[in-house]
Parts: C-alpha cells; structure tokens; sequence
C-alpha cells in the first residue's frame, strides 16, 4: 500500500489542496457559501505554483473562464454551490458538446432556489446527472468523508483529462466544513497518477479533433499551438464544424455516451461495509453515510445484521453491483438528504418498487438515532 | 479514555470556531481522532452559532455531537444558550457568560451552571477581548479533562499570529485559574 500522509484540515481546503496537487493551475470562481473556502483556500496555493486564481464577476462568467482554460490545455476547476450548479448550466452543456475537461466542485446546501445557504442537503444528486438539457453521460464523484474530498477531487482531475468533460465532486456542508484528519497520498503519489491527456501530434492539416473513434473522447490540442479546429456547442464535424448531416449527429451524441458506458469499470467506485453477512442492506452516500456507518454499529451490537453499501462514483450509478444487492437482499433502505433523488435510481437498478426510504430536507443532518429507529420500524 | 463530546456556542464573530479547531488538531497531534462541526445561520455574523467538539482514541465517523450525550458545554450568548442548552446531558455542566447568558431557575436545577465573566475576562485581565476563545479553550479543558495541557497550548499558538503568542499565554492561564477556582 502506497504512504499516506496526515492532514488536519475541512473538506473544503481538502478539496482546494487536492486540486493544486493533481495539477491544477487556473481556478475561476465566485465565493458562494458552503463552497466559499474552496475559493479562499486555492486563492492562497495556486499563486505560489505559479497558478492563477480569479473572481470573477458571476458564475456564468466562472465557468466560461475555466471552460477557456480547459481549451488552452491546463488542468482546471472552480467550485460552487447548487445556485452556482443552476447558474453554470447552460454553459456546463457546452463543455459536455464540445468535449472540455474541467472539475466542478459543488458543496450542496439547502435548496431548491437560495434555499438554506448554511445548511446540509444532498439535494443536486438529480441536477449532478443532467445539469443542462440535452443528452450526455455524467461523471459525479461523491465524497464521503474527509479523505475523500482530497482523493475524489484528484480522481476528478484525472477521469475529466482521460473521458474530455466536466467531471463533478459533491462535497455537502457538513463535509465540507468538518474539520479534522484525513489521511491522504503524497503529492508523489499524485503527481505519479497524473496520465496527461491525449495530444494529436500529426500534421496539423489532418487533425480532427472529433473525428475518433465511436467509444473514445474527442483529442483537443492546446489552442494556439497550430492545431486549429472550430470549437461549438451546435452539432458538429470531426474537425468542429457544425453540421446537421444525420449520420453524424446521431454518431456524435452516441459516442458521448458510449465513451463513458463503455470504460464504466474505470470510473466506478464504491464502499462496503459490513455487507458479508447482513440481512438488512443501507444504501448511503455522501455525509449521510456518516451516520448510516455508526448507526451500522449500534446496531450490529444490538443483534441487528445491517450492512451499507455507498457509491462513491454516483454518475454513472454502479447499476450492476445495485442490481445483485437486489436479488441478494429484501429488506433495503435508502437514506439521503432528499426527497429520494438516488432512490429512483436504486429502483431503477434493482427493478424493485419496494425499497424503504429514509429522507430529510429542513437543512439538518441525519442522526444515527433517525437510521436506528426507521430500521426498527421497518424491518 | 472514553469520547469527550463538547459543545461551544455562541454568536457568529466571536471566535468560538478557533477554539474547536484547536482541541481537534491537538487530539489528532496526540495519536487520536478529533472532529469539529460548526453550525451557523446565514446571517453568519451575529446568528446563533454552534460548535461540537468530539475527542477520540477510536475513529469517529459522525461529526455532530448527539443530543443528551453532551457532557460540556460552554456558552457566550443567552440565544445560542436557549437553542442548544437541551443537547447537553442532565448534570452535565454549562459555563456560561453570566452578563451574557441567563438561565432559570430549572435550568440551574438540571444542570451543572457554572458562572465564569469569559469575555470581562479576556477584555479587562488580559487587555484583548479577542483571547476570549483562548479563556474558552482552558476553561473547556480544565472542566473536562480533555486533554495534555501543554500539548493544547502548543497547538494554540501555531494557530496564532507569534506577536500574540505572549498574550494568549495569559488568557490560558487566566482561563485555566477560574475554572479551578469554579470547580472548588
């Protein structure tokens, strides 16, 4: 196993340090509470990498800048929150269409609207998957606990630069602002987990851009190094252009999911906890299964055979490993800080309408007692 | 040891974040786990504000402290008071600020409510109204047990500026007096 190294810190500044290690050198944002000290934190490493950190002037103009940075060829991010997510969506559909990789942080707060500025919500699981219209396949990365938003935000950076598109990090306000220790991988071990993306380096006359093959992302060179391509959000050829051919507009969309679909092993990950010999399986994710995990104990020492299971990767859903929990298990409970956003998903890879849900959405977190006694009452 | 749950609260502005930061970190520094959630309002500033502090040799995975098993809390504000004083266990004890902070009659009854002026203290004794999370921190430590002295104010003063290390000392010590001195 590789070394870890130690650090005190919150989930936010996790996630900021864990962007500069893996690379990052252009961060546009607009502080936006309970993401805020993404922003703080990054503002204060990136210049001392020689990176750069700007405010912009919203969030529309954030993600433009950081979808211009992904086109020049560094590795990029910002950070929001879900009236952030709302905001950048049109523009989040364009670097989807026109294959620019970039992360996204967004630590979830209270919503719909401004909703509960301050207050926990895994309310944009359903907005992580579709943020803007039209078809794509989402890459949302989870954490669930401190480690995971330095070692998620890491993987962000390398799956946005291997599949060429936004990759998302959900963080939630409590996780973003617990503050304790997390054990982490040297910035070595980083830097070693770094694949770069992949450059054309043929004649600049023959390169086209989108004109891969049906499973694999789109090559973008640095702008500005002689390999010239026309850059839309409009349908468009391999070389960019748009176009309205038949053939190649179903070929583009197709292939924006069949990249994703077909290497789903590469991005999936998840937890098991205690699942071996459970008779009772909870489903969690994020800060909820932080109370799920020490409910999971209680009540293991009371006699009950519980077990969890938690996706780390959220989009695409680990639909397979869902689906063979459905048959090895009846009694199931989904718990989210929703009205049941993944349910539906747990539902859909299952096949079954009969999943118990435990749902909150005043803005406070999941108390192990809350897991304790909705498995009494229903199992 | 067994886990050492407490609770700060007060009004957004007053510092009362730092002093959960610093009990984590010097926790963790120790060899074990040491968690800090704060739950504030959106106006941030001059809202209720409240930090849980949990202190382990095992892992902690849930970071809020749980309601009733609260065995401290210390508070600067009579409506973070108001809003929180029922997580705390019965007996356990509340250090209030009493010009601050105004319990019943019942209150006093079923808790341990110990008077201390914090931020009299930290603004006439020490001369800098901003050391009141460092009278905190020793009074929080010195009610609950919770940890190495020395080891807490070394983690104190790597989280503030050298030019104030002199005056964080004092408010240490001065915090740590009057909780000895409450505890008689």
């Amino acid at each position: 196993m590789s070394e870890l190294r130690e650090i005190v810190s919150t989930g936010n500044e996790l996630s900021a340090l864990a962007g500069v290690d893996a690379g990052c050198t252009f961060f546009a944002g607009y502080p936006l509470t309970p993401s805020s000290e993404v922003m703080h934190s990054i503002s204060d490493y990136l210049p001392k990498v020689g990176g750069t950190c700007i405010q912009m002037e919203d969030e529309i103009g954030a993600i433009c800048a950081v979808i211009g940075a992904g086109m020049a060829g560094v590795r990029t991010m910002t950070g929001t929150s879900g009236p952030g997510m709302s905001l950048k969506a049109e523009n989040l559909g364009l670097a989807q269409m026109a294959e620019v990789p970039l992360v996204c942080v967004n630590v979830m707060r209270g919503g719909p609207s401004t909703g509960l500025p301050t207050r926990v919500s895994q309310g944009d699981i359903a907005q992580a998957k579709t943020p803007s219209h039209g078809d794509y396949k989402s890459i949302t990365l989870c954490a669930g606990n401190l480690a995971e938003c330095y070692t998620e935000t890491v993987r962000a950076f390398n799956l946005a630069d291997r599949f060429m598109q936004p990759v998302f990090v959900l963080l939630d306000e409590t996780i973003g602002h617990m503050h304790g220790k997390a054990m982490v991988p040297t910035v070595e071990d980083v830097k070693k987990g770094i694949v770069p993306r992949k450059i054309f380096d043929g004649a600049p006359e023959d390169y086209r851009p989108y004109g891969v093959e049906q499973d694999e992302p789109a090559v973008l060179n640095p702008m500005f190094e002689g390999y010239r391509y026309h850059f839309t959000g409009l349908h468009h050829d391999g070389k960019g252009f748009p176009t309205e051919e038949i053939e190649t507009c179903r070929k583009l969309i197709e292939r924006l999911f069949k990249k994703v679909e077909d290497y789903q092993d590469e991005i999936e990950s998840n937890e098991e906890y205690l699942l071996e010999d459970a008779d009772i399986l909870i489903i969690g994710y994020g800060s909820s299964s932080l109370a799920v995990k020490e409910a999971v104990d209680v009540l293991r020492a009371d006699g009950v055979k519980v077990g969890m299971f938690r996706p780390i990767t959220l989009w695409p859903s680990p639909e397979k490993r869902m689906y063979d929990l459905g048959q090895k298990f009846k009694n199931i409970l989904t718990v989210e800080l929703n009205q049941g956003q993944y349910l539906e998903e747990v539902q859909r890879a299952t096949g079954r309408l009969d999943i118990n849900k435990l749902t909150k959405t005043n803005g406070r977190p999941f108390s192990p007692q809350d897991i304790i006694d909705k498995v009494k009452e229903v199992f | 040891m067994g886990r050492i749950v407490m609770r700060f609260t007060g009004v957004g502005g007053q510092g009362v974040l730092l002093a959960g930061e610093i009990f984590a970190a010097a926790k963790i520094k120790e060899g074990g786990h040491g968690v800090k959630t704060a739950t504030f309002t959106s106006q941030v500033r001059g809202g209720p504000t409240v930090v849980d502090i949990q202190l382990d040799n095992k892992e902690i995975f849930y970071p809020y402290a749980i309601d009733g098993q609260i065995g401290f809390m210390l508070s600067v504000a009579d409506k973070s008071y108001q809003l929180f004083k029922d997580g705390v266990a019965e007996g356990g004890t509340i250090v209030i600020e009493p010009n601050l902070v105004f319990p019943s009659d019942a209150d006093r009854k079923k808790w341990n409510i110990v008077e201390i002026p914090i931020i009299t203290i930290a603004k006439e004794e020490v001369g800098n109204v901003i050391t009141q999370s460092v009278v905190a921190l020793a009074i929080a430590n010195t009610f609950a047990d919770a940890l190495d002295e020395k080891l807490l104010v070394d983690t104190m003063l790597s989280k503030v500026p050298a030019k104030v290390h002199e005056v964080n000392k004092i408010a240490y010590q001065l915090g740590k007096k009057y909780a000895l001195e409450a505890m008689k």
